[in-house]
């Protein structure tokens, strides 16, 4: 009961932050919209017993990246576009899109679980708890997409270094 | 599952290739700053070594197929195939550039080769990941490495927009592709292709055979969009076109390539049980990219924006073999990719060559009387493009005679007829380069062709020769493909 | 030397491919030098290949000079070629004229000379392979290859409007040639085999067997190829457009030779596979050569531009080949395959003639000539036995092949041989008309300034012609026993399963046993 209540908390937080997100004029108020999407977010994992993901929400996402997120936009003078249209004349077509999505969500919902199948590693909690499961997991079987994943952000990074770079004229 | 954190030293020789080039390619970051402008053209020799050894171990790590990193990574003949094919992809683009940006903005780059060697791991890891967590990896790496080098020249305008265009068309197609990795792990309990395929054929078919439809479609949206298969092709003209003309050959070469591997090894491990259900989608989706590749490169007087229609139009044929789903069809893939690589990458480094400084000379009347003005160029570009068409004694006719081979083996007799009467039209633009290359009197304003560095003249006269033999005689990569084809599985 | 003697048809094909690599490597700006060159190395083709006459007549309908050997492992592709009576003459027609052709270039081509001479000697290379090829495969190879250097000869050294015909040359035979390559590796997922004289066999034992449906859809598809190359009405249209612009030498090579690639490969791969569908589709493909034959006939007499008058004319005179073929009796296809190398060698002198007029006055408008007899004697004499010659005026060589070929219409159909006199007639009007108004009556000026008589060279490009129309008029003898016995095989794949009811036997009913044999 307190879950479920706990639940549609959440999810509400979830919902309602992005919608404010994509509406809120200022840039700062949409960031702090952002953070409070991710918290709704981070609480759905917690429910979900999936502590090590709620942290890394928490930490990474709240604490790290919208921050610089924040410090960036503070820094930025986006004072113009908080003049601008906030939507273009197409906002019909992305509210169809949204509608069908959802519709179509709600159809396989109907159907009940056996539409979701029934994952073939139902793995019952481990009595070591969720983080040493994962970092069994990363190190051992996803050990090289684990390494792989830091190649990815140096690539990022030589990008962006690139990108900021002195013009050279 | 390993008892160790170590891993064994046949894992290790299967990742080598990637290993070396990772490390060869961070230690490359390291002394670009610390070599002098003029020595620039270093960093070119040192990706050219880290290539051939990656290459070098590839073939050894083929001597001991099998599994590595509890099944995350597999060495097969396909995947050596694919690695050897990027590896090579990556080399002669190597080639092609030494100098270019030295023409277009007066000093050597060294990040840009250590970004090629970035992106071979990117695609050597999509052509022999068995998992879908790796497979994305290596696509996000390769596609990453690739939105820069498409906008390296950053002063240039078109540049920009290419760049711009294919991160954030290219972003949201991995996005899709990501989602329906996302279902597929959660329909089945796995990211890895056979256990993926175990549980299809044990029964997630039947329990959510609709929502099994719609994940691999999801995917099917990202894999379009990386082999620029209609309708989600738009972006390639606008990013060939705008791309420095090395970056292009290497865009859509390589990394067309090894996104073929990556749907390939999907389709005919994980996937294959669904196969009888994706053919429509496929076929269509063939015919389409066929037909819009052809008749738009039809209208383009870019020969950049030509060349990039007319590698949607290829990417169109070898769906054909796709769709065949059979071991001749993934033979016939993979002959196609190896002589596609060689004439897309050959013609893009004429292409460089005649459009000078700036990329002036992109329009196709500037290749007007080049068999005068460089006779050796124009017959090199000939080679090529009676590659591109499909005349016999060049690789591009095998290609497509195996192509439609596999594919009238499997019945697809209209889809066969079709792709022939494509190919036919096609014939139409390429004939025209050559009409003004040998039939027009040079421009009033066609300067002298600038006169060829060494490496670029080695990646035209490999591609050349590689394009003849395979014209000549096919056997022996036919062989090797027939034989890699039967061990996917 | 048997080594030499065996492989002289090997000797035969490559030859001219190393001549035009040879070719390639020639200095740029030394002009008489390349000339000189190809003359030499082309004479000395055809020199080699009269070795091969010898060995073929004395075993008339067997295959002589066979070498059969692997290409590629898999799929089974193998470079299988060998000479008999169909192909001699057609290998030794395209020798002959190539040396014929650099003479008649000498100075008509000025600009790019090393290529021209080398794509003319690639040309010789892709046409004798055409003729000579029995695997599939390989002659699919073959005539793709021809088609690129005629299709550089006509863009780069024809008239004002090239590019346009040299375009439309190569598109129309590409289509065509593609649909036969799914034609040809269909026919390879059925039997395993490129080879066509496996698959002959396999077809004539009942061994592969093809549904009446799918034989008759591979039929279509080889034979809209070759159809497209003949061409037959209604796909003639690239052909007075090619002609037209083209060089004369390329005109020479393409009516000579290459349109005989489409006839020749009609009977050499569509009835021996295919014989029921040839069977059931021969009235319809007879009317169509036959609408061609007058077609051709009606629109050459109302041309202005010679060129495109000889060019029609071709519609009409391989609208005889193609009839005499379907009439499926031996003096029909011994007619035909006749009249091939009658075509080829009077059409060839006429293009050769139209050429010389042309390097004169620079037109080809019959208009702006008149009284050629007046300043060039020679050269109306020589232009009227031509004309005479492919009239078909007895004695000469085309009387043969049109001769056999209405016999046999004759015999299976009189309204056929009707029709097809009446192009006959047609060809005598329009060639005798054009021969009046350009060489008779008054001489203007311009000609009179311009036109000069034969020189040397001239001469010696076109006496051999002049021989050959007289000898294959006289001396039939010499040449036909070979076709005739090669023709004899073919007949009997291509007639019904049952001799006795030869003429009658229904389709349904041979196909019928074919498949019970399986």
């Amino acid at each position: 009961m307190l879950d479920t209540m706990f639940f549609y908390m959440f999810a509400l937080l979830a919902v309602a932050g992005a919608i404010l997100t994509i509406t809120m004029r200022s840039a700062v108020h949409c960031a702090i919209s952002l953070i409070a999407s991710l918290a709704g977010v981070a609480g759905l994992y917690l429910l979900q017993k999936a502590e090590f993901l709620f942290a890394v929400q928490l930490v990474l996402y709240i604490g790290g990246i919208m921050v610089l997120f924040l410090f960036v936009i503070m820094l930025v003078n986006l004072d113009s576009a908080a003049k601008e249209r906030q939507f273009h004349r197409r906002w019909a077509g992305g509210a169809v899109a949204a509608v069908l999505a959802g519709a179509s969500a709600l159809w396989l919902l109907s159907k009940g679980a056996p539409s979701f199948g029934s994952p073939v590693a139902q793995a019952a909690p481990s009595p070591d708890g969720n983080v040493e499961q994962l970092a069994d997991l990363l190190f051992r079987q996803y050990l090289v997409p684990f390494e792989l994943a830091s190649l990815l952000l140096l690539v990022a990074i030589v990008g962006s270094v690139l990108m900021a770079k002195k013009r050279t004229s | 599952m390993p008892t160790s954190f170590i891993p064994t030293a046949a894992d290790l020789l299967r990742l080598s290739p990637d290993i070396v080039l990772t490390a060869g390619g961070a230690l490359m970051m390291v002394i670009e700053p610390l070599t002098g402008a003029a020595r620039k053209a270093r960093m070119a020799a040192i990706a050219v070594l880290l290539i051939a050894a990656a290459m070098a171990l590839s073939v050894m790590a083929y001597s001991d197929p099998g599994t590595s990193f509890s099944g995350m990574l597999v060495v097969d003949g396909f995947s050596t195939f694919f690695r050897i094919l990027v590896y090579g992809c990556g080399l002669l683009t190597v080639l092609m550039s030494v100098d270019y940006f030295k023409r277009e903005r007066g000093s050597e780059s060294g990040e840009y080769y250590a970004l090629i060697v970035f992106s071979l791991v990117g695609q050597s890891l999509m052509a022999s990941a068995n998992e879908l967590v790796l497979l994305f990896i290596g696509l996000e790496i390769s596609s990453i490495a690739g939105y820069i080098m498409a906008g390296y020249l950053r002063d240039d305008k078109r540049n920009n927009e290419s760049a711009l265009k294919y991160f954030l068309l290219g972003s949201f197609a991995t996005a899709f592709m990501l989602y329906g990795v996302a279902w597929i792990y959660g329909l089945t309990g796995s990211t890895n292709l056979d256990t993926v395929r175990r549980a299809i054929l044990g029964g997630a078919m039947e329990q959510s055979g609709q929502m099994l439809m719609i994940a691999t479609a999801l995917m099917f949206v990202g894999f379009a969009f990386k082999i620029s298969a209609a309708p989600f092709h738009v972006w390639a003209p606008d990013v060939y076109q705008g791309a420095p003309a090395p970056v292009a050959a290497f865009l859509s070469a390589g990394a067309k390539a090894a996104a073929f591997a990556m749907l390939v090894r999907v389709a005919a491990s994980a996937f294959f049980p669904l196969s009888a259900k994706w053919e429509m989608l496929l076929w269509a989706t063939a015919l389409a990219t066929m037909i819009v590749g052809n008749f738009a490169a039809l209208r383009q007087s870019n020969i950049k924006r030509m060349l990039a229609y007319s590698s949607v139009a290829h990417a169109g044929y070898i769906l054909v073999a796709v769709t065949a789903h059979s071991e001749v069809g993934i033979a016939a893939v993979m002959f196609y990719l190896a002589s596609y690589v060689l004439m897309t990458i050959g013609v893009f480094a004429v292409v460089t060559l005649v459009a000078s400084k700036g990329e002036r000379f992109v329009e196709i009347d500037d290749f007007s009387g080049l068999v005068q003005r460089q006779p050796m160029l124009a017959i090199a570009l000939t080679i090529f493009l009676f590659s591109l068409i499909g005349i016999p004694l060049t690789g591009g006719f095998f290609a497509k005679f195996y192509v439609f081979k596999a594919a009238l083996d499997s019945n697809l007799t209209w889809l066969t007829i079709l792709g022939l009467l494509n190919s036919a039209a096609a014939a139409f633009y390429y004939l025209r380069v050559l009409v003004v290359m040998y039939m027009k009197p040079a421009a009033e304003g066609a300067g002298p062709v600038d006169p060829a560095g060494i490496g670029i003249k080695a990646a035209i006269v490999a591609s050349a020769v590689g394009t003849l033999y395979l014209g000549v005689y096919p056997s022996a990569v036919l062989d090797f493909a027939g034989k890699a084809a039967q061990l996917v599985k | 030397m048997t080594l030499f003697s065996d492989r002289l048809l090997d000797i035969v094909l490559f030859l001219p491919a190393i001549g035009f690599i040879i070719g390639l490597l020639l200095p740029r700006d030394n002009n008489e030098l390349v000339r000189r060159y190809t003359l030499a190395f082309s004479l000395l083709v055809f020199i080699v290949s009269l070795g091969l006459i010898g060995t073929v007549t004395a075993n008339p309908g067997g295959s002589s000079f066979v070498t059969d050997e692997v290409w590629i492992e898999y799929p089974s592709i193998r470079y299988h070629v060998a000479l008999d009576g169909l192909s001699l003459w057609l290998v030794i027609l395209s020798t002959l004229l190539t040396p014929i052709c650099v003479l008649i270039s000498w100075k008509y081509i000025q600009k790019r000379c090393k290529e021209f001479y080398a794509f003319l000697l690639l040309l010789e290379c892709g046409v004798i392979g055409v003729f000579v090829s029995l695997d599939l495969f390989l002659f699919y190879v073959f005539w793709e290859v021809s088609l690129v250097p005629m299709y550089f000869l006509i863009g780069i050294w024809g008239h004002e409007k090239r590019i346009y015909a040299a375009v439309k040359f190569f598109l129309y035979t590409l289509t065509g040639s593609l649909l036969m390559l799914a034609a040809i590796i269909w026919l390879y997922n059925k039997s395993g085999t490129f080879d066509l004289l496996l698959l002959t066999d396999m077809i004539q034992k009942g061994r592969l067997a093809l549904s009446s449906g799918e034989s008759f859809w591979l039929f279509l598809a080889f034979f809209f190829a070759f159809a497209i190359k003949v061409p037959l009405f209604p796909l003639h249209t690239w052909l007075p457009d090619a002609h037209g612009e083209a060089p004369t030498a390329g005109s020479v090579m393409l009516a000579s030779v290459m349109l005989k690639m489409g006839t020749y490969a009609i009977v050499r791969v569509c009835l021996p596979l295919f014989p029921e569908a040839s069977r059931e589709a021969a009235p319809y493909i007879i009317t169509l050569s036959i609408i061609g034959i007058i077609y051709g006939a009606l629109v050459a007499m109302v041309q202005p531009n010679m060129k495109r008058l000889v060019a029609y004319s071709s519609v009409s005179h391989l609208g005889f080949v193609v009839l005499g073929i379907f009439t499926f009796t031996q003096a029909g296809i011994d007619g035909a395959v006749y009249q091939m190398l009658n075509h080829g060698v009077s059409t060839g002198a006429l293009f050769i003639l139209v050429g010389y007029l042309y390097e004169r006055r620079h037109s080809l408008e019959i208009a702006d000539f008149g009284g050629v007899s007046t300043p060039a004697p020679w050269l109306s004499t020589i232009f009227v036995i031509t004309t005479l010659a492919s009239v078909g005026l007895p004695l000469l060589n085309n009387f043969v092949g049109e001769f056999l070929v209405l016999q046999a219409a004759m015999q299976v159909n009189i309204l056929y041989a009707v029709f097809a006199s009446l192009g006959v007639i047609l060809s005598a009007v329009y060639m005798l008309w054009m021969v009046q108004r350009t060489f008779y009556g008054d001489t203007p000026d311009a000609v009179r300034h311009h036109v000069t008589d034969m020189t040397g060279r001239e001469w010696a490009a076109m006496i051999p012609l002049l021989i050959l129309m007289v000898w294959m008029g006289i001396g039939t003898q010499s040449f036909l026993p070979p076709i005739r016995a090669n023709n004899q095989k073919t007949l009997e794949m291509v007639q019904p399963q049952a001799p006795a009811v030869a003429a009658t036997a229904s389709p349904a009913e041979t196909t019928g046993e074919v498949r019970h044999a399986h």
